[in-house]
């Protein structure tokens, strides 16, 4: 039960991370990124590759990941500076469809869609399976909880309040002399490089790459996590992330008190009660569980706001 | 007054009803696990091999089970995702302590799953197609009884030899085995005198393949190899015959699909030939598996995971014990030999229990394998396209 709940510990990890890199760019910057199975697969098989040919270390992979997805996000940003809203998200959609075609038919390179395996990562083969998972779990919540804090510090800094203020109004922010699309950039590496490195993380845990690990299914539990958790607030990506988890994996464990349905039924049944807890969620809380908090200024007798 | 019957009583029985009818047994059930693409891709094929793999375990138990115990049964879908099989394989494995997971379908599902299972000594039985999964280092964790594209691609190649083939052309939609399925058709072609004119793989998510076609038909080939899936077989079909193309075409049953040719008017579909790994028709363990399903032409995933519960079971009867370990090795000692032949799991079962020595032939074919987890051999079915149908030429 234990190397289950170290492996389920370890997903949500990564889903957290992903969800942390959304928060920054869609939750603070407001600019709706979709791609974001495209930078956790440029992740995951940079690192699997360097980690393969070249023997770097987990460290050095997940380092030469994040930088591989950091400038992939610098593109995107530049390319899509003057998208918002509906058209942004369709065009970083595609850019992660175009990442999983390019994985599944360069072949020279990712092998194709029979994907890359036996992926080296610390103390695989040497521990047992059980610490294995524990240890792996452990790195990646204290790579989370680095990160956790890092992007925390900066959505309170000046920094965060700038990408605020665009998500709010571009044309404000520019007004008041900030460099909106220098700040775009920023925010798309920033974010591109954590899910550069959970993608690493996967591919060091799972051993295993493929095309099929970087399907839409992920795009949309991480943005399902961010918005149950709370859109704006790093917590909430956190919170998101492990109540996804507990969600798919928990209803795993109902399909033996439903007698007389049949696997299929119990597997749609399944889908369907995420699903609904989900919208019931949304509905009683449409913030999410962590709601973003704005400090706002109280008025003095003129109307400004008091120092 | 008569008696009282409380609310609270009436709610907790009924929590209880669905563990009722589970004794009988004086030792905890076997675990044993399957990973099903219930949903996703594989959605055509997963909920049959559950519903067969839930009623042979379930005869198995009312039979007397195995060495005293009961087999517990746990179905996981994996969404046709290595990822969600993954977490599958970790909660089967880590939590229900399985000895074995069967009927993983998908090859990046099954190459996935894998190493959790040999790490753990669990075996896995799989029906993926993809040559690399048998050369993983599985330490005779994987038993798959899918014929690899080795085996496939061999015994096309000899039919289109026998159909008079010189010069094929190769179009085969990018898969985990489209190398080498091709690869091993030009090889086998090659030593009939015949040879392959060239091969394209191609992304099956497009929505025309003309340039493809130009460059196959450029290089004037007799016989075309469709290595495609339904949409894409589709399309293909179309824009050669529009492209005039006259010649033979051959393709996997998988993708001329009643579907397909049911788009296309027949005068494009007639004469395409297509092929599958056929189960074994004629075996008793194959009508099994169509009561099972109340069809007369079950998939060969059923048929393949009816022989996967069979060879768990009666691997753990010959060895006496319930756990991966043995069931690795004694899987060969049940299944090829010169052992009584058996198609009936509860008949091998009895002869186990006689000591007897036993040779499981199943619905999928004999089950036997090589060292490395493939099946020796198994048999295919032709079939040829007539009036927007599949007529079965041979089964051979």
């Amino acid at each position: 039960m234990l190397d289950y709940l170290a492996s389920l510990a370890v997903f949500a990890g990564i889903y957290a991370l992903l969800g942390l890199g959304l928060n920054l760019v869609w939750g603070l910057g407001g600019m709706v990124n979709l791609g974001l199975a495209g930078f956790f697969a440029i992740g995951a098989y940079a690192s699997a590759l360097s980690a393969l040919h070249l023997h770097f270390p987990l460290v050095a992979a997940s380092f030469f990941a994040m930088l591989l997805a950091a400038a992939a996000g610098a593109l995107l940003a530049v390319v899509t500076a003057r998208l918002k809203g509906d058209y942004l998200a369709i065009v970083t959609l595609g850019f992660a469809e175009v990442i999983q075609l390019i994985a599944g038919n360069e072949i020279w390179l990712t092998n194709g869609t029979d994907g890359l395996s036996a992926i080296p990562a610390p103390g695989r083969g040497t521990l047992s399976p059980l610490a294995f998972d524990l240890s792996s779990a452990g790195i990646v919540w204290l790579v989370l909880a680095a990160i956790a804090a890092a992007f925390g510090r900066l959505s309170a800094a000046p920094y965060g309040r700038v990408l605020r203020a665009i998500r709010e109004d571009e044309m404000v922010a520019r007004i008041a002399g900030k460099n909106v699309l220098s700040f775009k950039i920023g925010a798309f590496s920033a974010s591109a490089a954590v899910m550069g490195l959970a993608g690493s993380l996967y591919a060091a845990y799972d051993g295993y790459v493929a095309p099929d690990s970087f399907d839409v299914l992920v795009t949309l539990l991480v943005v399902l996590a961010l918005t149950a958790g709370g859109v704006g607030r790093m917590q909430g990506a956190l919170v998101g992330a492990v109540l996804v988890v507990v969600l798919t994996e928990g209803t795993r464990f109902f399909g033996g008190l439903l007698p007389g349905l049949s696997a299929l039924q119990v597997a749609s049944l399944r889908q369907g009660v995420i699903g609904l807890f989900l919208l019931l969620l949304l509905r009683v809380k449409p913030d999410g569980l962590l709601p973003e908090r704005i400090r706002v200024h109280p008025l003095d007798d003129e109307g400004e706001t008091t120092r | 007054m008569g008696p009282t019957v409380s609310r609270r009583a009436v709610f907790g029985g009924s929590l209880a009803l669905p563990f009722l009818g589970r004794s009988g047994f004086a030792a905890a059930p076997i675990p044993l696990g399957a990973i099903n693409p219930l949903t996703g891709a594989g959605g055509a094929y997963g909920p049959s091999m559950a519903k067969v793999a839930q009623a042979l375990t379930a005869r198995i138990n009312s039979t007397g089970g195995v060495l005293g115990r009961s087999i517990a049964l746990d179905i996981e879908d994996d969404q046709t995702n290595p990822t969600v099989a993954v977490e599958a394989a970790h909660k089967l494995i880590d939590v229900n302590k399985v000895v074995a997971i069967v009927g993983t379908w998908a090859s990046s599902v099954t190459t996935a799953v894998a190493p959790l299972c040999w790490q753990s000594h669990t075996m896995l039985f799989c029906t993926s197609g993809a040559d690399s999964i048998t050369k993983l280092p599985h330490h005779g964790y994987i038993i798959r009884t899918q014929p690899n594209t080795y085996l496939q691609s061999g015994r096309a190649a000899q039919f289109l030899l026998q159909h008079g083939a010189r010069s094929v052309f190769g179009l085969s939609a990018q898969t985990p085995f489209a190398v080498d399925s091709w690869n091993r058709l030009a090889a086998v072609l090659k030593t009939g005198g015949a040879s392959g004119a060239g091969d394209i793989i191609y992304d099956p998510k497009q929505i025309s393949f003309r340039s493809e076609i130009g460059k196959a038909l450029a290089a004037k080939p007799d016989t075309l190899f469709l290595n495609s899936y339904a949409p894409d077989l589709e399309i293909l079909l179309r824009e050669t015959y529009q492209a005039g193309f006259s010649g033979n075409r051959f393709t996997f049953a998988y993708a001329a699909t009643d579907a397909v040719l049911q788009a296309l008017p027949a005068s494009v579909t007639n004469g395409l030939w297509s092929f599958a790994p056929s189960p074994d028709v004629a075996s008793p363990a194959y009508r099994a598996v169509q009561a099972i399903l109340g069809i007369n032409d079950p998939d060969p995933y059923s048929c393949q995971i009816y022989d996967h519960v069979s060879l768990v079971v009666l691997a753990i009867a010959r060895a006496g014990a319930a756990s991966g370990v043995a069931i690795h090795d004694n899987v060969r000692k049940i299944s090829q030999g010169t052992g009584e032949k058996v198609s009936d799991p509860v008949a091998g079962l009895k002869l186990l229990a006689a000591g007897k020595e036993i040779n499981y032939e199943g619905a999928s074919g004999p089950c036997d394998f090589t060292p490395s987890g493939d099946i020796v051999s198994c048999k295919f079915l032709f079939q040829v396209a007539e009036n927007k149908h599949n007529k079965t030429l041979f089964i051979s």
